[in-house]
């Protein structure tokens, strides 16, 4: 019978699609986004990854601030270096760490939110005492300490995210769970002499997991967000660089003072753009996951 | 296929607490081979909690629920036992919307890893619970069939196991008046067909006279009548059962005699018999002294043996 | 009450519904719910209205009332008291709806405020429309009220989950009563209740109507409730009346086959007719979006001949006072 559950579920793939396409928002992020992805996948295309070196930049006789009218298309920095690579080359790191970083937040939060709503009682209680501490703690200070004991460099970056972020989703998902725990349906599977595994595989994830994929569209802003904070803090990896590096930077070194708006802007709008992109995207498959939402608007 | 008459389910001085409220209080009943039982009892009478209990997803405080075919006397889990199988009250809340009916129906199969002619028996199974043909209904959705079909479709998840004893629990009481029908018409049709048992809860006395070889009443806790069907709802002995029965819409008419108040909180039983605050027997003033005596302090008790049985002191023949 | 379309609209009548027509626009088109239903009610009549799941009858009900949801569109006519309900204006129909009718719904916990005793929001409607001039005066009514639906004085400090299912139905009838209304709409207020509990609150109503003159619509599923508690039978399928008459006479002698399926479906205890062989119909009651062409019970029909494809049958009269819609009679 897997040719029903193939055919199934791309019966189930169009419907989300078809939904999708109707929704302008959801489409607005779609397009952005793929511009993004696109920029990011074609980076070697469009910029020379030399460029990020400054070494190259002073041996390719590249001129220090220079506005974008002096040398194309965004102008360079301190260093003589293009922003433009530096734009395009960022895209990689911040779409990289912010995607690693979701799935490691929804993964940690998606497990502690089914186990601790599906198998309850005790251990529910000391999970989410745990979600508790770890969601009343100021997120930033845990960050930095745990940037800065772990070392600078792009996967302690994701893991930092990943296990500060992951409270909020674990109590959301652990919310939908006790909700269709309830379900007479799951009753049934126990009564059919069901295992707990079968009944979070047959019955449960299916019925949350369309929950965790909108939330899930949803952190990925978050964490782009805080990769940019970590980095403008001066905890990102030094090695590479990402929009949020770019923007420490370009305050470090004066470029506010300077008005060499060049220098920050982009970085600045395509974090804007993303996470805007990543956001429109989530609420619109929120809004087909749980068709309430759109009705109360 | 009827030749073991020793009861599929035996039921033994049962006893249900949830801290100090005793839902189930004392129960002793038997479910006989190709019959259908019917527990009858308003909200709060426990029929729900010890239905729970021989389905094995209530443990009991007290007394012991034996099945006839299972060696393990003291386990109560029946979920290793693909003989006893549910019916739900509500069969779209029973059907996962996002599983085929085929995946539904074959759910149980793939739980005891019993693959052999799967689409064979889950296609019969269907066929038997009259979605005909059956593959026309594999690949559909819960919602798009109907609510009669679905409660087919979960009494095919049931027969395909093939069971000895199903336990439905207000089969019809959600679906529209004109389904009901059909839907007990199949519940006696499978029972005459394959000789499997029901054991049915529920609150309507129509569904008793349908489809029910017996009668249980429940009152509090404790039965407090069991016999024939003809027996309880032709001629009840229990004051209760009596007054239950006036007062069913459907009952040629007799004079109607409506209980004041509700069922009293089961962690305040009454003492002596837990019905006398609510009889109208009791509080017509008209019982014999020593009888009425014997209703606030005894507990009258409901002895099992041939023909009815009403825990009432003023009906019992050697009171009177 | 009569057989439509020939009774002239008169002012005896407390109520008049005439060729009522109601259609949901969906985002899948326009879904008619009820279509074409008229019936008159004199003060003190009782009414029954029967049918199964999307026949319309709660959408009726909510017509009374002129609570249906926004974008539904409705045609045909509504008078009450002489007053025509859909012209009136929003002031009228607030004066409308409590003083002259009034609804109990089932489910009488969704219906309460939770954070409020039920004395208090039994007070509300007779503040709010000024039938009692002081909370004093509104309180010492509340106190008879309760009385009347059988709950002592001091459940009026309680809160809705502090009661029972049955209590929290009294609340909700002693509510309806607040402001004495002509017309008392319930909508399956027994359904969810235990037999004993229905029992009570039937017998309830009952008394009700006896001492105050009450005029009554009782919607349900179940005939054999209507057979006992009104006067009157209607029987809906697919958005219409397709029976209705005297009403121990349709639930006893049922003209239409699918009255006839409607009352056998709650057995007769007793009748040995029925013993060990319940009856039900074939298939499901149709969808309102996609009703079949001709009469819509042809295809569930055990009667049906090739003609009841072609055309829907109007009521025709079927006995005295009564009418009922099959080609059949």
């Amino acid at each position: 019978m897997t040719s029903i559950a193939n055919r199934r579920r791309r019966a189930t793939m169009g419907r989300v699609w078809k939904q999708f396409r109707g929704s302008r928002q959801g489409m607005i992020g779609m397009t952005v986004l793929l511009l993004f992805v696109a920029m990011a996948l074609a980076a070697p295309l469009l910029a020379d990854v030399r460029e990020l070196n400054p070494v190259f930049a002073r041996a390719a006789g590249n001129p220090q601030w220079a506005p974008p009218s002096e040398f194309g298309p965004l102008g360079t920095d301190h260093l003589r270096r293009s922003v433009w690579a530096q734009f395009v080359w960022g895209s990689r790191v911040s779409l990289f760490v912010g995607l690693a970083a979701t799935v490691l937040t929804i993964f940690i939060g998606s497990v502690v939110g089914i186990v601790s709503g599906f198998v309850g009682g005790r251990l529910d209680a000391v999970l989410m005492r745990v979600t508790e501490w770890f969601l009343v703690i100021p997120f930033l200070p845990l960050a930095i300490v745990l940037a800065s004991v772990l070392g600078r460099n792009i996967w302690n970056i994701i893991f930092v995210i990943g296990v500060t972020s992951w409270p909020s989703t674990a109590r959301l998902v652990r919310a939908q769970v006790l909700t269709v725990k309830q379900r007479l349906f799951v009753d049934r599977s126990r009564s059919l002499g069901a295992s707990g595994f079968h009944l979070v595989g047959r019955h449960i994830l299916p019925n949350v997991s369309g929950l965790i994929l909108a939330n899930a569209t949803l952190a990925v802003p978050i964490s782009i967000l805080t990769e940019t904070t970590l980095a403008f803090l001066g905890l990102g990896d030094p090695s590479s660089a990402s929009w949020g590096k770019t923007l420490e930077e370009a305050f470090v070194n004066g470029a506010i003072i300077r008005n060499a708006w060049w220098y920050f802007l982009p970085a600045g709008l395509g974090i804007l753009a993303v996470v805007l992109a990543f956001t429109l995207i989530g609420r619109t498959l929120e809004e087909i996951a749980d068709p309430r939402l759109s009705q109360g608007r | 296929m009827r030749t073991d008459l020793s009861p599929i389910v035996s039921v033994d001085e049962v006893s249900i607490f949830f801290g100090s409220a005793r839902a189930v209080d004392g129960v002793s009943l038997e479910v006989l081979p190709g019959e259908v039982l019917a527990l009858v009892g308003e909200s709060g009478s426990g029929k729900t909690t010890l239905i729970r209990a021989i389905q094995g997803l209530q443990q009991v405080s007290g007394g012991s629920i034996r099945h006839r075919d299972r060696p393990e006397q003291g386990s109560t889990d029946l979920r290793a036992d693909s003989g006893v199988q549910m019916i739900f009250q509500d069969p779209t809340g029973a059907l996962n919307p996002r599983q085929t009916i085929y995946d539904i129906v074959a759910e149980g199969l793939r739980i005891r890893r019993d693959g052999t002619d799967e689409e064979k028996r889950v296609g019969d199974a269907l066929a038997r619970a009259g979605l005909r043909p059956p593959e026309r209904f594999f690949p559909m959705f819960p919602h798009q069939i109907s609510g009669g079909q679905r409660q087919r479709v979960v009494i095919a998840g049931a027969m395909v196991m093939n069971p000895i004893l199903l336990l439905a629990d207000e089969p019809v009481a959600s679906l529209d008046a004109s389904i009901r029908g059909e839907i007990l018409a199949l519940m006696r049709q499978l029972v005459d067909d394959t000789g499997l048992s029901i054991l049915a809860v529920t609150h309507d006395l129509g569904l008793a006279w349908n489809i029910a070889d017996r009668v249980a009443v429940m009152y509090l806790g404790r039965i407090v009548e069991i016999g024939t069907t003809e027996q309880i709802l032709e001629d009840p002995q229990h004051p209760y059962t009596r007054a239950l029965l006036s007062v069913v819409p459907e009952t040629r008419r007799m004079e109607q005699q409506i209980l004041q108040g509700e069922i009293p909180d089961s962690k305040r039983i009454p003492a002596g018999c837990r019905f006398h605050p609510r009889c109208p027997l009791y509080r017509s003033g008209d019982l014999d002294e020593t009888i009425a005596a014997r209703c606030t302090t005894e507990d009258p008790h409901l002895m099992l043996g041939a023909g009815w049985h009403a825990a009432c002191w003023a009906v019992d023949p050697q009171t009177k | 009450m009569g057989v439509p379309n020939n009774v002239k609209d008169t002012p005896e009548f407390l109520l008049s519904v005439r060729d009522l027509n109601i259609t949901y626009q969906t985002t899948r088109g326009p879904v008619p719910a009820v279509r074409g239903v008229s019936f008159d009610l004199k003060a003190g009549d009782s009414l029954g209205l029967a049918g199964e799941s999307g026949c319309g009858k709660s959408t009726l009900a909510a017509a009374l009332l002129r609570l249906l949801p926004p974008g539904t569109t409705t045609s045909g006519e509504v008078t009450i008291d002489g007053q025509d309900l859909f012209s009136l204006s929003p002031g009228g129909l607030r004066a409308v709806r409590w003083t002259k009718e009034s609804i109990v719904f089932q489910g009488a916990l969704h219906a309460l405020n939770p954070v409020q005793t039920v004395g208090r929001q039994v007070c509300e409607p007779m503040l709010v429309h000024e039938t009692e001039a002081s909370q004093r005066a509104a309180t010492e009514k509340s106190r008879n009220l309760f009385e009347r639906v059988g709950l002592t004085a001091d459940k009026l400090d309680y809160y809705p989950h502090q009661l029972s299912g049955g209590q929290r139905q009294r609340v909700l009838i002693a509510m309806a009563l607040a402001c004495d209304p002509d017309l008392l709409i319930a909508d399956e207020p027994t359904t969810a209740l235990d037999l004993m509990v229905q029992a009570q609150v039937l017998a309830l109503i009952e008394e009700l109507r006896r001492e105050s003159a009450l005029t009554l619509i009782f919607i349900t599923h179940d005939l054999s409730v209507l057979a006992y508690v009104c006067e009157r039978l209607a029987i809906m399928y697919a958005g219409r009346i397709v029976e209705e008459g005297q009403s121990l006479e349709v639930f006893r002698n049922p003209a239409h086959p699918y009255t006839r399926a409607l009352a056998a479906a709650f057995p007769t205890i007793g009748d040995p007719s029925s013993r060990l062989s319940p009856t039900g119909l074939g298939g499901d009651p149709p969808t309102p979006g996609a009703l079949p062409p001709g009469c819509p019970f042809h295809p569930r029909c055990p009667l049906a001949e090739d003609r009841c494809q072609d055309d829907e049958p109007g009521l025709r009269v079927a006995g005295v006072g009564r009418a009922a819609a099959c080609v059949l009679i």
